[in-house]
């Protein structure tokens, strides 16, 4: 059933695919899948699928990969924290060569736990030292700012005279005055509780001591410099060297009497979250206390610095490399993962694969075999075998750097059936072409082109990867597609003789005006021998009917090549039933099908063809409507009035080509079910007959197992399960077929007027971009017409393309940018628009007259993408 | 001129396929390169073989009111 293997790969069927089977010994086994994920050629299969994830063979190995990624992830995590630069995988593939995966993941495992271990360590040290200093710091605050409510009250002795009788005058004040000149509180023991607190806690706090000291206390306060405080990295949870964000707190001093209310006071203070320092009521021995915590804080600080110094080495020495370890680590697991999809066979000592291979790539695959057994140092490699009867293989199609845009944007409406015809080889032109149809314009048609063709140019600097961007990456995977339509849109545009909504005289206009008239008058152009010889004739540019004669020729275009391409799918059916050997199946399903499309449609663009070809002046008749003449065609056939005859015989013909539509409805209903029905019947008699029916060709692809053993009766059974056919099913689905087909019919053809409604829209919107920028300057007259001249110029020029041009005055720079928006909204718009309108008409009135789409993508095993660090580990 | 300019242009095309067919080397891309120069040689004749067809008698002709008559006569040169 597989086609033959050519001698070259073709674009037209999926690639013809094997199955085979590897015995590979042990000791080969890692760097085989090595080479064949670098060779990209083979998809293989799980072996194993009952088993679960724990219980594979190589789950250890996976799992020390899995360890290794998380320190992996640990490491750069710290590494994209001190905003240290990794050097890109390419710089660094020098670093593994020479030893295998295994190899190169043993020596990595030692080297990642060690650094782990060395980089967790100095982040622990580091964040306490932090802690301590803070807390150092605080005492500090607490020690400047207790210093200076001694000193306030010192100065404030004269003041507590005057407001004795003042309410709001503090309590203690004047005893506390009387202490410090007697310094040391000798007779009245004042003492004092001094801490810190958080700021949003202190209205409570002092609400709190007041109501339970009954008012017996005297507090004061200063805030911290939101300067002085950082937050340790522990506490804000962030990786070593982390923000400092401040820590907002407020100094108190309490002064109360008698041990019960600094009890108390402690107590609350401790609940509500304040840290309490000794301080000394001594001037000199706090001065002393000041100095101390200051060079203790020096000290800390000096610590510190030193901590984040050989932490950052050890970061940047980690991050020369890093992006190699990350390859090897993810290589290694993609090995290990497909290691496990094998089996495990025991007494041979091997492992057993299974796996997809395009036909052609096999003595690839068997020079991997080779290869991998050279570089294991081992003399006995793996040993391919193919086997046949192989079920639901995967569709491949080889393409090049220019057809995988096409093939990909088929691929999103459906991955082809295996082998059959891909609709993404004519999708090459076909596209494109719709496309221009929708946008035709020399000069949009240029732009579109250049700018495609720029980025071709780049592909070496950019590569696969493209840019980080994403918009920028969806034009530049398609840059070959764009290209082409832009290419086909300067083709379209001097068909419809429009170049910025201008039109060329290439040659002679068939029409002439007259010369005698006035000014104002309303002239009609005359005809002359000739014909204007390629597109649309310059007279009918800014002509006040233009838009009669564009929409007829458009409208009709649009029929006719519709009608064209959705003959062309149908007979595409021819190529698919050859190839699955049904030929039975032309009878049934294209015959009837191409009949009634073309017994209506294509009779329609005929009489459409027929009637732009006759010369309806010298035959002096008016010529007959062609909508009209296909509906009475339906309504009353056979009759046909002779002011609306095209041309004789229309009648008859007419009947007959209805009638041969009739008959093709039941044609497509029946005979599929019924050739189906017969198929079952011949299986059904053949298994009385014997065992071993090797049936239909169709059939054929069930297992020979089943026709050994058992009696007839059991034989027979079995082939009635299997075969289960259900007549019902199959006529329902056929009925739906027809219908869809014929109606589809209808609604396809009309749904290809889009062609004509866009470049219609296109065409006006052209127009109007023109008359509103650069027309109106051309009519003024004078200096200041001049002036206008240019800066509508510019405007318009730039609202067309501008920014590949480079702009001399700043001021056109502006009116540049401000009209850069209108052509680029333009081109981008419309572009945008039609690519989406010409994509329609290929995945819907295309693809649904032969394209059956059920097939699965193949998916080789490939290392792409593992000289990334995996997204989400940098955030 | 006239109509017989299509089935001129039409011979000439098909002749521009059969030597285009023909001349594609072979290779992985020959059957791509022999899709694609068909399918545009067919396409772009197709186009311009409708609009020349829509051309050949047309049924309405341009009009205008906003042409000065001329000072000249057009074969004055």
């Amino acid at each position: 059933m597989d086609a033959a293997v050519g001698e070259f790969p073709s674009l037209l069927r999926s690639e013809t695919m094997s199955l085979i089977q590897l015995y590979v010994p042990i000791d080969v086994a890692h760097s085989t899948v090595e080479q064949l994920a670098v060779l990209e050629r083979i998809q293989f299969k799980d072996l194993n699928p009952e088993v679960n994830p724990f219980q594979r063979t190589y789950v250890s190995q996976v799992r020390r990969c899995d360890e290794a990624e998380r320190r992996l992830r640990f490491l750069t995590v710290q590494i994209a924290s001190q905003s240290i630069p990794m050097r890109p995988y390419l710089d660094t593939i020098g670093l593994f060569a020479g030893r295998s995966g295994a190899q190169a993941l043993e020596e990595l495992d030692s080297r990642l736990v060690e650094s782990e271990q060395r980089v967790a360590a100095m982040n622990t040290s580091y964040e306490s030292l932090e802690k301590r200093a803070l807390e150092l710091e605080e005492a500090r605050q607490v020690l400047i700012e207790t210093d200076v409510f001694f000193r306030e009250a010192s100065s404030r002795s004269e003041e507590i005279r005057t407001s004795y009788d003042d309410t709001s005058a503090p309590l203690l004040g004047d005893v506390e005055q009387r202490g410090v000149e007697e310094s040391g509180f000798g007779g009245f023991e004042l003492e004092f509780v001094a801490g810190t607190i958080d700021r949003a806690r202190m209205p409570t706090f002092e609400r709190v001591l007041w109501r339970v000291l009954r008012g017996n206390l005297y507090m004061n306060y200063a805030e911290i410099d939101d300067s002085a405080l950082p937050v340790p990295a522990s506490e804000s949870g962030s990786s070593a060297g982390g923000e400092e964000k401040k820590l907002r707190k407020n100094v108190f001093i309490i002064f109360a009497h008698g041990q019960e209310l600094l009890d108390k006071i402690r107590k609350i203070a401790e609940s509500m979250g304040a840290t309490l320092f000794p301080i000394d009521s001594n001037a000199d021995k706090r001065e002393d206390k000041l100095r101390e915590v200051s060079s203790r804080i020096e000290d800390l600080n000096s610590v510190l610095y030193n901590t984040n110094q050989t932490r950052r080495q050890e970061l940047v020495k980690i991050a020369e490399s890093i992006s190699a370890w990350w390859a090897v680590v993810r290589r290694e697991k993609i090995v290990y993962a497909t290691l496990n999809l094998w089996q495990w066979d025991q007494g041979r000592k091997t492992l057993v694969a299974e796996g997809w291979v395009p036909t052609r790539d096999i003595p690839l695959i068997q020079g991997a075999l080779r290869q991998a057994s050279e570089d294991a140092g081992s003399s006995v490699s793996g040993i391919l075998h193919e086997l046949r009867a192989a079920k639901n293989p995967p569709t491949f199609h080889r393409t090049n750097k220019v057809t995988e845009g096409f093939q990909a944007i088929i691929d999103s409406y459906g991955i082809g059936s295996y082998q059959e015809i891909n609709p993404g080889l004519f999708t090459v032109i076909t596209f494109p072409f719709l496309f221009a149809v929708m946008f035709g314009d020399i000069g949009h048609g240029i732009l579109m082109a250049a700018a495609a063709f720029s980025l071709i140019l780049m592909e070496k600097k950019l590569g696969k990867k493209g840019t980080g961007s994403e918009i920028f990456d969806t034009f530049y995977f398609g840059r070959y597609i764009i290209f082409l339509m832009g290419l086909f849109a300067i083709f379209t545009g001097f068909i419809y003789n429009d170049i910025f909504s201008l039109s060329l005289n290439l040659a002679p206009s068939q029409f002439r005006w007259p010369t005698d008239f006035k000014a104002g008058d309303v002239v009609e152009g005359i005809q002359t021998a000739a014909r204007y010889p390629f597109g649309v004739d310059p007279a009918w540019h800014g002509a006040d009917n233009a838009l009669i004669f564009t929409n007829s020729l458009k409208m009709k275009m649009s029929v006719v090549m519709g009608v064209l391409h959705m003959s062309f799918a149908i007979c595409l059916q021819i190529f698919n039933h050859l190839h699955f050997k049904k030929p039975e199946l032309i009878w049934a399903e294209f015959l009837p099908q191409i009949l009634f499309m073309e017994s209506i449609f294509g009779y329609l663009i005929a009489c459409i063809v027929y009637k732009w070809s006759v010369n309806w002046e010298e035959a002096a008749r008016n010529p007959p409507n062609l909508l009209n003449m296909l509906i009475k065609m339906f309504l009353s056939p056979g009759n046909v009035l002779p002011e609306d005859q095209l041309y004789p015989g229309q009648a008859t013909i007419q009947v007959f080509l209805l009638l041969l539509a009739l008959v093709c409805v039941p044609w497509m209903l029946c005979t599929k079910p019924y050739l189906l029905w017969k198929e079952h019947q011949k299986i059904t008699e053949q298994g009385y007959h014997g065992i071993g029916a090797n049936g239909h060709d169709a059939l054929s692809q069930e297992d020979e197992s089943d026709a050994e053993g058992g009696g007839h009766a059991v034989v027979s059974a079995e082939m009635d399960e299997e075969h289960e056919f259900d007549m019902g099913e199959h006529v329902i689905h056929q009925v739906i077929h027809t219908i869809e087909f014929c109606l589809g019919c209808i609604s396809n053809t009309a749904s290809y007027l889009r062609l004509w409604a866009l470049s219609l829209a296109h065409a006006q919107l052209s127009e109007v971009l023109w008359s509103m920028t650069i027309e109106g300057a051309f009519e003024m007259e004078g200096a200041a017409g001049v002036a206008f001249l240019v800066v509508m110029f510019a405007m318009w020029f730039t609202l067309t393309v501008a920014s590949a041009f480079p702009v001399a005055n700043p001021e056109a720079h502006v009116k540049a940018a401000l009209t850069l928006v209108l052509l680029a909204v333009l081109i981008v718009m419309e572009g945008l628009s039609a690519f989406l309108h010409a994509l329609r008409l290929h995945w819907v009135e295309f693809n649904s007259k032969f394209f059956v789409g059920a097939g699965r993508a193949f998916e080789p095993l490939t290392f792409d993408g593992t000289d990334e660090i995996p997204a989400g580990v940098i955030l | 001129m006239g109509g017989g300019l299509i089935f001129l242009a039409l011979f000439v095309c098909i002749g521009l396929a059969a030597l285009g067919f023909i001349s594609i080397p072979k290779g992985p891309n020959q059957v791509v390169a022999r899709t694609s120069v068909l399918l545009v040689i067919t396409c772009c004749w197709l186009m311009w073989a409708i609009t020349y067809l829509a051309q050949l008698h047309p049924l309405i002709r341009p009009k205008r009111s906003d042409l000065r008559p001329p000072v000249f006569a057009p074969n004055d040169y």
